[in-house]
């Protein structure tokens, strides 16, 4: 037993022993805060990517509305009425003598009408919450919701 | 050396060395603890990496009543120069003269501009379009490339040329309804017109805000709705073909000017307004090549005349109106009549003998008019006038609308004879928007609608219609129905050139002589003719008014037939069925 204890205690002794032990913690120290520093370098430049594709995205989003303006401008100059006239002659249309129009009662007919471009404002909009409060609500609110759900309903089923 | 000499100076040389890094530490805790300081430092690094942007609201478009684009937006391009970056003023004033046509000394002056702390940039040019931007690229670049190696300040530079993208205006009619319309400067502010009238509800609001240059701190930028879009009651084809005819008009009897005005007399409803001269509003810094000698933008609404004989229509109107005459009065027409001490004489010096009223409109009988406005008194004359809103805007959407001007009993300038004259529109100033409006209560049973331009404002995902408004009723509906008799039957039994076939139209020429500083002495007139229909069922009125005309001064020679022609292409733009073959439709 005591020539157990002495190698034991010579063993845990033993200098080169101590310092194996110090640089292992030393070491082991190391590799954690470089796996720290590696996740949080992972991380940080991941969000600094997504940031430049927000902020190149923003860019790309303002430069569309002004490519879309463009284009309906674009579009209204081929559609103007000088550039349809002129078009409308190169097809070998011409314009229609008073005395030739035949005026014809189309049942159900609906004269036309000015320009829709978007809901009027005079119409009373139902406004339906689309979302679910799941969504939007937090772990206590819906822990608490489904407890007072839950009490309702045992109380309901009660005589 | 003594070992305590030698110590003693290498703690004088250390304290000595200490006091820098002391003084640093100072500098950094009153950094630090000044709050101007602070906040100075915040400015300047937020300068950096949180500069301040402005976002600007995309202007919002104006549409005609079918939806058509009258005012849209594009693509432009401003140029300018980082002034700290420029290498040779001289090739950037070449290249921007040569390629976008700025005048080559301001872009000299501009480019070779030392770059300081208040001023690091300077605009060259704007409205620079996509096309002439993708030229530039290709100089630059090849620029780029063949400059190389060594440079000097002599060497072929465009280095400090920069261009950045905005929207600007853009009209794809160009010079279709320019009137109505106005336009938008290099600035952004609307002028004249529609645009003028509605420049803060169509330009928005922007909104300043600290953006991020740093990726970490991106953030959503906020949304800045875009400015309000209009649709107007003016139809692209009915405005198209009444420019048209008006031009046709205006060169045919080699007149000064035209307008030519078509309203819905049941709504208000302005259906086309069409002047002289117009401009292509792309090109809008010609304004004052065109528009010069003080020419009003549009002169439907900004320029009052003294408007003759369609002026009768209203005094006739007060007649019947207020019980002074009837149709069947009869009055005897001598040729001339005296009142307030001034002769007044017939249009052709010549007595007509007994003429009911009707032969009074038929004929334009100035004496007869002049004493229905005795028999009716002045008071009540200019109640009825006023009612009519002669001397008052209309408050059409437009912006420089003009009042004109209508003396009143009590007014330092009126005198007795001006009841004679304004009875058959001498002496009274309307705009053409004025008559047409006013003379639009006879079309529409006595009510007069507010002339309306706007007919909806679409903003924020919303269309909010705009309600018509009632003027006034100036006169009975019995009134105006035996009044629009009268002049449907004057109309027919003189067959005028204002006659459309198939319509019954009701309508009344004027011719006024031009006042100068010394009285009615010009041979220059005014020629008008105002004129609805169809009688039963009015649909459309239109107003005339050519200034003097050169061919003919009677307005029933060169202002009714370009009525008549612009009538009979509404009726057909407007789907409008010759009298006969509607009620026929109606009938079955």
């Amino acid at each position: 037993m005591d020539q157990l204890e002495n190698i034991a205690r010579s063993y845990f002794q033993a200098p080169w022993r101590k310092q194996l032990q110090i640089i292992a913690l030393f070491l082991l120290g190391l590799v954690i805060i470089a796996l720290v520093a590696g996740v949080y370098l992972s991380i940080s430049a991941r969000a600094t990517a997504v940031g430049r594709d927000i902020q190149k995205m923003q860019r790309e989003i303002s430069n569309l509305d002004k490519v879309n303006e463009s284009l309906q401008s674009d579009l209204a100059k081929i559609l103007s009425s000088s550039h349809m006239e002129a078009r409308a002659r190169t097809l070998g249309f011409i314009e229609t003598p008073p005395d030739q129009i035949v005026y014809l009662k189309v049942p159900g007919y609906v004269e036309r009408q000015s320009v829709i471009l978007a809901p009027s404002s005079d119409r009373n909009v139902v406004r339906a919450i689309s979302m679910p409060p799941e969504y939007t609500e937090s772990l206590f609110e819906w822990v608490y919701r489904q407890a007072r759900d839950w009490i309702a309903s045992i109380s309901e089923e009660k005589p | 050396m003594k070992e305590r000499e030698k110590s003693r100076r290498y703690s004088i040389l250390g304290a000595f060395l200490s006091i820098f890094p002391f003084i640093i530490f100072l500098r950094m805790a009153s950094i630090q603890v000044n709050p101007d300081i602070v906040r100075k430092m915040q400015e300047i690094g937020d300068a950096f990496t949180n500069p301040l942007l402005t976002l600007t609201p995309a202007r919002g478009q104006i549409f005609d009543r079918r939806g058509n684009l009258l005012a849209g937006n594009r693509k432009v391009y401003e140029v300018g120069v980082e002034l700290q970056d420029v290498e040779n003023p001289t090739t950037i004033a070449q290249t921007v003269s040569a390629l976008l046509g700025v005048d080559y000394e301001d872009a000299l002056y501009v480019a070779s501009l030392e770059s300081s702390d208040s001023m690091v940039y300077s605009p060259l040019t704007n409205n620079v379009t996509e096309e002439e931007i993708e030229k530039l690229k290709v100089i630059i670049e090849q620029m780029g490339a063949v400059y190389t190696g060594k440079r000097d300040e002599n060497t072929p530079s465009l280095n400090g040329l920069v261009f950045s993208p905005r929207l600007g205006r853009i009209y794809p009619e160009e010079a279709l309804a320019s009137n109505i319309l106005g336009f938008v400067n290099r600035m952004g502010e609307g002028f004249y017109g529609v645009e003028g009238r509605f420049d803060s509800l169509l330009k928005g609001m922007s909104k300043v805000v600290r953006s991020s240059n740093d990726p970490n701190r991106a953030e959503e930028m906020p949304s800045v709705p875009d400015g309000a879009s209009l649709v107007l009651t003016i139809d692209r084809e009915i405005q198209r073909a009444m420019e048209r005819i008006i031009d046709d008009a205006v060169a045919e009897t080699s007149s000064d000017s035209g307008t030519l005005v078509v309203v819905n007399p049941r709504t208000g409803e302005v259906i086309a307004m069409a002047t002289t001269p117009r401009m292509d509003l792309n090109q809008f810094w010609k304004v004052d090549e065109i528009f010069t000698n003080e020419t009003p933008y549009n002169r439907a609404v900004s320029q009052s005349y003294e408007p003759g004989s369609v002026f009768k229509v209203l005094t006739m109107a007060s007649g019947l109106d207020s019980g002074a005459v009837t149709p069947e009065t009869v009055f005897v027409d001598t040729g001339a009549i005296e009142i307030g001490g001034t002769i007044i004489y017939n249009w052709n010096q010549v007595a007509w003998g007994p003429q009911d009223m009707q032969g009074c409109m038929q004929h334009s009988l100035n004496v007869c008019l002049a004493w229905i406005s005795t028999q009716i008194g002045s008071d009540a004359f200019y109640q009825y006038l006023s009612g009519f809103g002669i001397g008052h805007v209309t408050g059409i959407d437009l912006d420089g609308e003009a009042s004109g001007r209508l003396k009143e009993p009590g007014d330092n300038d009126w005198y007795a004879a001006d009841l004679g004259t304004n009875a058959f529109g001498q002496g009274v100033a309307a705009t053409p928007i004025q008559m047409a409006v006013s003379i639009s209560a006879i079309a529409n049973d006595g009510v007069m609608m507010a002339p309306q331009i706007v007919k909806s404002v679409v903003s924020e995902g919303y269309q909010h219609h705009i309600d018509q408004r009632v003027l006034g009723m100036p006169i009975k509906a019995e009134t105006a129905r035996i009044l629009s008799e009268m002049l449907a039957n004057s109309l027919e039994t003189e067959s005028s050139d204002a006659l459309v076939t198939g319509y019954r139209i009701a309508g009344k020429t004027g011719t006024a002589e031009i006042p100068t500083p010394f009285g009615y002495t010009s041979n220059e007139t005014n020629a008008s003719f105002v004129g609805w229909g169809p009688v039963d069922d009015p649909r459309f009125l239109i107003y005339v008014w050519l200034e003097k005309p050169g061919t003919s001064q009677w307005g029933s020679v060169v202002a009714a037939p370009v009525f008549q022609r612009a009538a009979e292409e509404l009726v057909v733009l407007l789907n409008l069925p010759p009298d006969a073959i509607r009620k026929k439709l109606a009938r079955d």
